[in-house]
């Protein structure tokens, strides 16, 4: 397995500088920009006031929300849209974990040398979760970069928070595109399933903060759970859990399916959503 | 482990992919030390018997037993004893062939010496630093074979191995097929080149539509091989006597100064009946294996059970 891991995770470090590299540049970039914020706090609140409520309320800014606090402005211009950024990430890991190799040709020979499944597979997921660790890492640490620079004061602990609560969504939306890969025909199908559960999540729990009437939807969707904000009053350990927990069960239940299934070169055994076919003109 | 079990024994396997049926009872015996042909055309399941042998995919039905291991029960005891190479060699592109071995080794728990894959690479004359993605389809093959035999299995499963090679490479790698045995290897190996096989196979199974057809001795085989021959004449002849001679059938004519024939076994009887017309030109063409066997089995096997398959 460790043969797997170490060669799995090498291959990603290309990945891994990519986006940790975006992430942390992009904290850089906008912590500077809080000083423009509190140096004009009164103003920037009067200007949040003529905002419509529901904009603010949208990205979960509604309440006692103060948007010219740091954590206030990191919620709403950072961390925020983070699920959709590198959640785009983990789904495309995710589904690609085997279901790329498979598609290409190259884990059959793969599988055809002294390794068992079990190795492969949880060999390749231990290093993706390492990639969405240090993808994290980096983000975090690009951030506290950028508030060397700015007056923005933050406590370097709380502020893992947010980035271990966005590493639990992340696990969750890798689980389920990893999942998918094992039950669909093919990683693009996968990866559109778990990306279109992502985007719905997302604007369907901006949507639930102006509607109450998608309360009830509320604690079905993932990105309920994930803190982007209130991460100064401490970390929920239910909510990362919550998602860690069930994104680590879905990649048990690929593990299962994994097992079970034939190693595909040429798309045997493959199954197809039913084609819609025109009846044959009458003559 | 017990060395007087067969290296492959397959007893009435069976795979389905869907609904749709690939093996329909395969029975098969390699014995160990012995380099045996698997021929057979394209779908017929020497892929899927393959893939099953090595537990790739999971068998429906029948029992296959591997150096003695059961490669359902203990697919990584069977791995670890063999060496495969696929028919259809998909590599990891983003690798060096150097990168891409020394992966494979790893996951042998580095078995194989590296002096070893350095000396089958040399003498294979491949470049090792190349990246993957820049060799040749020949070479990449030749990364296919290195990998197969360079941790020396007990038991070598190739899939067309000298496709995409030129002659000499060709004859390199039968060589080390027949080196692998002397040290006491099993070689199951399939290839379209009758001469290929009849050069280095002891015995040759047949697969066709799922089931072993035959397995015999090559030489056997190649007399029931097919020859193809283009004759033209100085002036037009009825070619219809030659439609007479036996195992030979009237293809096509061409303004009766050329014919093409089709001989089954061997041509002597067509040459003396040739002789007596005045022949301007005389060409043989040896199909393929796999097209020979076919129109062998399709000539006998009409309205009848293949020989050796099961009711």
């Amino acid at each position: 397995m460790i043969t797997v891991f170490k060669h799995t995770f090498l291959r990603s470090r290309g990945a891994i500088l990519g986006w940790g590299v975006t992430m942390a540049l992009m904290g850089m970039i906008f912590a500077p920009f809080y000083d423009t914020i509190s140096e004009n706090a009164q103003q920037f609140e009067q200007l949040i006031d003529i905002y419509p409520q529901e904009l603010m309320a949208f990205f979960g800014a509604s309440g006692t929300f103060n948007f010219t606090t740091p954590e206030g402005f990191l919620a709403v211009e950072y961390f925020s849209y983070m699920p959709l950024v590198v959640g785009v990430f983990a789904i495309l890991a995710g589904s690609a974990l085997l279901a790329a190799d498979e598609e290409r040709g190259i884990l059959d020979l793969i599988a055809a040398h002294p390794v068992s499944r079990t190795s492969l597979f949880w060999g390749r997921l231990l290093a993706l979760l390492l990639s969405l660790v240090l993808i994290m890492g980096f983000g975090y640490l690009g951030l506290m970069l950028g508030t060397t620079y700015s007056a923005m004061e933050l406590d370097a602990l709380l502020l893992v928070y947010p980035f271990a609560s966005l590493l639990g969504l992340l696990i969750f939306f890798a689980g389920l595109a990893l999942f998918m890969s094992m039950l669909l025909p093919s990683r693009g199908t996968a990866a559109m399933v778990a990306g279109v559960v992502l985007v719905a999540s997302f604007f369907l729990n901006g949507l639930a903060n102006l509607n109450d009437s998608l309360d009830n939807l509320k604690p079905l969707l993932p990105t309920r759970y994930y803190q982007s904000q209130d991460w100064v009053s401490g970390f929920r350990w239910d909510w990362f859990a919550g998602l860690a927990g069930i994104g680590l069960l879905l990649a048990v239940l690929a593990w299962w399916l994994f097992l079970r299934r034939d190693i595909r070169v040429g798309g045997e055994g493959s199954w197809k959503l039913p084609r819609w076919r025109r009846s044959p003109a009458k003559a | 482990m017990d060395k007087t079990t067969p290296a492959i024994l397959a007893k009435g396997l069976t795979k389905f992919y869907g609904s749709f049926q690939a093996l329909h009872g395969v029975d098969l015996r390699v014995e160990r030390g012995e380099i045996f042909g698997f021929l057979g055309p394209n779908g017929a399941g020497k892929t899927t018997t393959i893939r099953c042998l090595l537990d790739l995919i999971h068998r429906d039905g029948g029992e296959a037993v591997v150096l003695g291991i059961d490669p359902q029960a203990d697919p990584v005891g069977v791995r670890r004893l063999t060496g495969y190479m696929p028919g259809e060699l998909h590599l990891d592109q983003s690798l060096t062939a150097e990168a891409l071995l020394r992966y494979f080794n790893a996951l042998r728990g580095n078995s194989a010496d590296w002096s070893q894959i350095s000396s089958l690479a040399d003498r294979l004359d491949l470049e090792l630093k190349q990246p993957i993605r820049n060799l040749s389809h020949g070479n990449k093959q030749k990364v296919g074979v290195v990998q197969a035999l360079m941790h020396k299995p007990q038991l070598i499963i190739m899939d067309e191995p000298t496709q995409g090679l030129d002659p000499l490479m060709q004859q390199e790698v039968l060589r080390l097929l027949r080196e692998a045995q002397a040290a006491g290897g099993t070689v199951f190996f399939s290839s379209h080149i009758m001469s290929e096989v009849e050069s280095v196979a002891q015995r040759v199974g047949i697969i066709r539509d799922g089931r072993i057809a035959e397995v015999a001795d090559p030489k056997t085989l190649g007399k029931r091989s097919l020859n193809r021959v283009r004759v033209r004449f100085q002036k037009p002849v009825d070619s219809a006597s030659l439609a007479q001679v036996k195992g030979v059938t009237v293809l096509s004519t061409d303004n009766a100064t050329g014919v093409r024939l089709q001989v089954e076994g061997e041509v002597d009887s067509l040459i003396k009946a040739l002789a007596q017309f005045p022949v301007s030109d005389f060409e043989t063409e040896r199909p393929s294996l796999e097209e020979a066997f076919l129109a062998y089995y399709d000539d006998h096997t009409k309205g009848s059970q293949l020989p050796g398959s099961k009711a």
